[in-house]
């Protein structure tokens, strides 16, 4: 569905994946009788964009919750960057390098969008409280830096005429990409969308691959992303992971992914593009 | 018809036969409106940073005068006392954080409000217990001479007030817009959850907001103190300060101002010239029917947030 | 080489000129970019040393005098330099529209011959690679902006920077190379190549000579005033021979400051920073801001709005006279004193005209109220009519004689007649186009033996001396009944309203006139809101009843001023139909610059004209249609056609 680029232009083994960024180990969460998650184990390493797709209520949304923090799984581990834990806590997965945009879009409404992106680079700034209620010196240096860097996320995704314009203002398709630039404005080293592209039309769908797939090639992030276009996962992902009813039914690469028989059954129905 | 002269025509007569009196009044109001401003603001932080509206800000009001003017009879000069009492309300700020908005991040705003309420309570008990139930006259130097200034009478005392008013407003006004922490801070007042994911540590914040809302208390109970003794109805002044919220609306810091202004020089005015129809005591409930109106017309006062959703 | 000095002397090229400023006002401000959000200062000395690095870059990889160049992208300070880096070397840049696909820019690019493309970022970059097959010419294409082009390892694919390296170390080399090189250009070189989009037909290459160039915006400046303190926003196309002399040209020539916007997006916010002093847009452009200011004044408080109206009507009593500097009274000038503190000031701030000494449009008709809105709150636009192959200008108006139904009088040093057959116009002066490239037959036809050039356009001269152009010369036919037929005249009538954003009409060889008409999507969506009629998308809104009811008011209107006018009362509207999609560049039916393509209207449509002059009452639609990402899809859609009234001849009223 999408052209991402004509054939001779890029060289394709570019993207070096390295190493395992996060794994996780066998995690059940439950809620109060519910099992959204039964014994899911899967990898991401560094530097590949990784999908986790399956019908509604199949557990994406709770697994990344799980991976940063927001909910805590009864069983398993999760390893991040060599680190186990029992459970992550969210603050610490922002500081440890993880960021994240929801499903139903948590931006700062009331603020503009320039606001929203410079609170991303909140972890990283250093000067102390009573320099920076000053203004002066140091703090003040650094306020420079990191607005130099957010208008370099600004530019790169094209929102330099929404700068000011408070983000609840905002058409959805544009928030979500205002959300990716919060995202990226903390430079992660493990990227997480849910469902970026949903309620997008074909043109901002096109917009929003091209940025993921150059976050991942200029800034080498680690992406994790649950989908439901399967045109889109199909062309911009190197892994695939499926779940259904929270189980893990399928696990591999977009081709072996697409023809495993019980992903077709549970999900795919015909095998269409 | 006589009485419609009375209430419609002649408070204005009175007004324009004295020019330089009718100045007075109203400067006399502005200046008593800075101090119910400062009052506000206090509020108004907390609800800017944490959305939580703080029942408790008279009582940390007083709290604050109590432990100023109890260090000070026993003996502290008055710049340590000050420096003593500002760290008093940063450990109280901790305390609050930890035993009250920790426990209760996640739930429903009225909960929180309650919580605040029963901060209220113990304040009160506690500086009543550690300080005794007395008047405390309290006096940190700042001159109460009176002047005459084109022909007003007006007091030093008051005029110090106002300067220092003006001065927090613009101080805090910048913090919130310029800086990193403003910017976490109001990021944290619009989504915890958003705020948590994008790394800010909500439990810092919170400690940063009640600690300054409590240095700002500080400072409005050294001026009501001053002018009135440090007692009890000190925490009602928190009363008064809900007509300035409504007016000023609950999350604008020049709103605070604005609506204090607006309500104290309105109280003098309407209490010196219409008073004596109805046999005076306006003052005490002027504000409030004037915050009645306001509610009715434009609920989110002059200054505070419309929301803005997009369907 | 000898004359060297005297040739530089006699600043007849741009890269003369350029020079020339570089060494009396090295600190000037020649261009400016916003980038991340600072705007960032060119100054003539970076100009001139950019240029130079950049030609000794091409020299070195051998470009030789007379190649042609490609320049594809945004308005960009590098492009524009990029102009004068070929111009030093006495070749010959050819811009092209940006937002052309691949398709369109291969015919240009193959009939030009361009040895090179200078582009702005991967998107050119990708479309002219893919079309590179074809345009056996091309040798490299250079691009600006390194996003995304790291895995590009084609041959022939270079980075600006990396070229200029290569010249600065070439220029280290050969010292006098450069200055040789800008020393051998001479007034009558070909400077650029600017292909007309072209209502009909394949686009042609234009060719202007420094001559053309140079000396048209010595006189232009002249004759408005432009010194080096003006100040421009260049957000037009590159392609288009107006940004080519406002933003190149005539800035070269006067020295004064070309700004360039972060994007097209933000060109509006842009624009209110800057506060340019001389500002050009077609009509469409100045119609839509009133639209948007209209809108947003419908949403303030009644009391603001009884204030805007009030002031709007005394700046339409008094502002246009103050403009012009005619006499009006006391009282009247503290009225618009007070309107300008209250209204106009505050409006021209918000839209970044308070610095506007002129402004100008042109290239269609205007509707009056427009013109008279922005010149009555003390916005002095003017409008000029002009062509690709005048250099611009053909005509001007005066500072004080500025109406909307004229276009002027002749531009400095241009000669006008009028074909007393046709009432065709026919122009002479210094600006006169060389010739069209590899077109001599084309070039016979359209400029005669001693330099008059057949604009295409009829039109005649008005008792105030202005000129008025009614149609084109083609266009111009007759109904059966023998009236004159001017679709172009009834369709800009038409298009006053802002309701109705472009109509086309039809009538030569028929009984009567019928029209197609676009609805604006914001003035008419706007409307529906306000008065909670739903509809989805733009196809349904155009069909709805209410719409219907609406527009065929505004046909009548125009109807009812048609029978004011003896010769054209047959000429009224009698039956009209509402398109489903809006008329489209990408699609063909309007040129780049968004002039109607009548050809491909009347054979692409030619079912539903058909239907127009018919009894039908509706009839289906299915079209293809081209989304800006070169995909395509289907929309279908009834089509409604609905009667009009029409009128007996009229007095005119008053």
């Amino acid at each position: 569905m999408t052209d991402t680029a004509t054939a001779e232009t890029t060289t394709l083994d570019t993207r070096r994946i390295g190493d395992t960024l996060l794994k996780i180990d066998d995690i059940s969460l439950s809620f109060g009788g519910v099992k959204a998650i039964t014994g899911v184990s899967l990898e991401i390493r560094e530097h590949e964009i990784c999908a986790i797709i399956g019908p509604n209520g199949a557990g994406k949304t709770s697994m990344l919750n799980v991976v940063n923090g927001f909910y805590h799984p009864q069983q398993g581990t999760i390893t991040f960057k060599g680190e186990v834990r029992s459970q992550m806590k969210p603050h610490l997965a922002a500081a440890g390098g993880i960021a994240r945009t929801f499903q139903n879009v948590a931006l700062f409404r009331g603020m503009s969008t320039l606001d929203n992106i410079m609170t991303g680079r909140n972890l990283r700034m250093k000067s102390n409280f009573l320099m920076q209620a000053l203004h002066i010196g140091p703090a003040r240096k650094e306020e420079l830096e990191h607005r130099h860097f957010v208008e370099g996320i600004i530019d790169f995704l094209e929102i330099e005429a929404i700068r000011k314009i408070p983000v609840g203002r905002l058409p959805y398709g544009l928030q979500k990409r205002v959300e990716l630039g919060r995202a990226l404005a903390a430079e992660p080293d493990l990227l997480l969308l849910d469902e970026p592209m949903a309620g997008m039309n074909v043109e901002e769908k096109e917009d929003m691959c091209r940025f993921i797939l150059d976050v991942n090639d200029e800034f080498g992030t680690t992406i994790a992303l649950i989908e439901h276009d399967m045109g889109v996962v199909m062309d911009i992902s190197d892994h695939v992971v499926v779940l259904d009813h929270g189980e893990k039914i399928a696990d591999g690469t977009p081709d072996v992914v697409r023809a495993d028989q019980n992903v077709i059954d549970a999900y795919l129905g015909v095998a269409h593009d | 018809m006589d009485v419609l002269l009375t209430i419609f025509v002649d408070p204005f007569l009175d007004m324009f036969s004295d020019p330089v009196f009718f100045m007075e009044v109203v400067v006399t109001g502005l200046l008593t409106g800075v101090m119910y401003s400062l009052v506000a603001l206090g509020f108004v932080l907390i609800f800017k940073a944490s959305g939580v509206f703080n029942f408790a800000q008279g009582a940390m009001v007083l709290f604050a005068a109590l432990t100023l003017v109890g260090l000070m009879e026993r003996g502290v000069p008055v710049w340590v006392a000050l420096i003593i009492t500002a760290g008093v309300m940063t450990i109280l700020a901790v305390l609050i954080e930890r035993l009250v908005l920790r426990p209760l991040v996640n739930q429903p705003d009225i909960i929180l409000f309650m919580a605040t309420i029963g901060i209220t309570f113990f304040l009160e008990g506690f500086g009543e217990t550690v300080w005794g139930s007395d008047i405390h006259p309290l006096d940190v130097g700042i001159p109460a001479e009176s002047f005459d200034f084109a022909g007003m009478l007006l007091n030093e005392f008051d005029v110090y007030a106002a300067i220092i008013g003006a001065v927090m407003v613009a101080t805090l006004a910048i913090f919130f817009q310029k800086t990193a922490i403003g910017r976490a801070l109001r990021a944290v007042a619009d989504d915890h959850q958003a705020a948590l994911s994008v790394g800010i540590p909500l439990k810092t914040i919170w400690i940063v907001v009640w600690s300054v809302a409590g240095f700002v208390g500080l400072v409005a109970g050294i001026m009501w103190g001053s002018k009135s003794g440090v007692q009890f109805s000190l925490s009602l002044i928190a009363l008064k300060a809900l007509p300035v919220l409504i007016l000023g609306g609950f999350t604008s810091i020049p709103g605070a101002i604005v609506g204090g202004l607006i309500i104290g020089v309105g109280e003098k005015i309407a209490e010196i010239y219409w008073g004596p129809l109805v046999g005076g005591a306006i003052e005490n409930w002027f504000a409030f029917m004037l915050a009645l109106v306001f509610l009715l017309f434009r609920p989110q006062g002059l200054f505070g947030e419309k929301i803005i959703e997009r369907v | 080489m000898t004359d060297g000095k005297d040739s530089m002397a006699r600043l007849d090229t741009l890269p003369k000129i350029l020079l020339d400023h570089a060494a009396k006002r090295p600190d000037g401000a020649a261009m400016r970019e916003k980038d991340l959000g600072i705007w960032l200062t060119w100054s003539w000395s970076k100009l001139a040393d950019q240029a130079r690095a950049l030609a000794c870059g091409l020299a070195s990889h051998g470009f030789v005098r007379g190649d042609k160049v490609a320049i594809i992208g945004d308005n960009r300070p590098e492009l524009y330099m990029s102009m004068s880096a070929i111009q030093s070397l006495g070749g010959v840049p050819v811009p092209f529209y940006q937002d052309s696909v691949a398709e369109e820019m291969q015919y240009v690019m193959e009939h030009s011959e361009v040895r090179f493309a200078i582009v702005e970022d991967q998107e050119q970059t990708d479309k002219v690679l893919s079309i590179r097959d074809r345009c056996p010419k091309l040798e490299g294409v250079i691009y600006k902006d390194p996003r995304g082009m790291r895995h590009y390892k084609q041959p022939g694919v270079y980075s600006l920077t990396e070229m200029q390296e290569r010249g600065r170390k070439f220029h280290a080399d050969n010292k006098d190379f450069f200055t040789d090189e800008v020393g051998k250009g001479k007034g009558d070189d070909v400077a650029v190549m600017l292909y007309t989009s072209g209502t009909t037909g394949r686009p042609k290459g234009v060719m202007l000579s420094y001559d053309n160039v140079v000396i048209t915006a010595r006189n232009a400046n002249a004759r408005e005033r432009f010194t080096d303190k003006d100040e421009v926003i260049a957000y037009l196309p590159m392609a288009w021979v107006g940004d080519h002399m406002i933003s190149y040209g005539q800035a070269i020539v006067s020295g004064y400051t070309v700004n360039c916007p972060e994007s097209s997006e933000t060109v509006m916010i842009d624009l209110r920073e800057l506060g340019p002093t001389s500002f050009f847009a077609p009509p469409r452009v100045f119609e839509g801001i009133i639209t948007q200011v209209m809108v947003r004044m419908e949403d303030a408080s009644w009391l603001k709005r009884k204030v805007f109206h009030y002031f709007l009507d005394v700046a339409k009593n008094v502002g246009v006279r103050l403009l012009e500097g005619k006499p009006v009274t006391m009282m009247e000038r503290l009225q618009y004193g007070m309107g300008k503190f209250l209204v106009y000031g505050p409006l021209c701030d918000s839209l970044g005209f308070s610095n506007i000494r002129i402004a100008y449009t042109g290239g269609e008709a205007i509707g009056p109220e427009i013109f008279e809105f922005f010149r009555s709150i003390g916005v002095n636009l003017k409008i000029l009519f002009g062509q690709t192959e005048a250099s611009v200008y053909v005509t001007l108006q005066p500072d004080d004689e500025v109406w909307s139904d004229s276009v002027g009088v002749a531009a400095p040093e241009t000669e006008i007649r009028f074909d007393e057959e046709t009432g065709e116009l026919l122009y002479r002066s210094p600006g006169v186009f060389v010739g069209y490239y590899k077109n001599d037959e084309a070039t016979r036809e359209t400029k005669t033996e001693d330099g008059w050039v057949h604009t295409g356009d009829a039109g005649y001269v008005d008792e105030r001396g202005h000129i008025r152009i009614i149609d084109r010369a083609k266009d111009v036919g007759k109904l059966n009944d023998g009236t004159m037929f001017a679709p172009k005249f009834l369709e800009n009538k038409l298009k006053f309203y802002p309701d109705i954003r472009e109509a086309v009409c039809f009538g030569d060889g028929k009984d009567f006139t019928t029209a197609f008409i676009n609805i604006d999507l914001e003035s008419v969506g706007n409307w529906a809101e306000r008065n909670n009629i739903n509809y989805g998308s733009y196809v349904d809104l155009a069909n709805r009843d209410e719409v219907y009811d609406i527009v065929k008011g505004h046909i009548e209107a125009t109807n009812r001023s048609l029978a004011e006018d003896p010769n054209l009362v047959g000429a009224q509207i009698k039956r009209f139909m509402i398109l489903h999609k809006l008329l489209d560049a990408d699609d063909g039916e309007l040129t780049r610059t968004g002039k109607v393509r009548r050809s491909t209207v009347f054979e692409r449509y030619d079912n539903l004209i058909a239907a127009l002059y018919s009894d039908q009452e509706l009839i289906s639609v299915e079209a293809k249609v081209t989304f800006e990402n070169g995909k395509e899809g289907v929309i279908k859609a009834d089509l409604k056609i609905r009667d009009v009234e029409t009128y007996a001849a009229m007095q005119k009223a008053g």
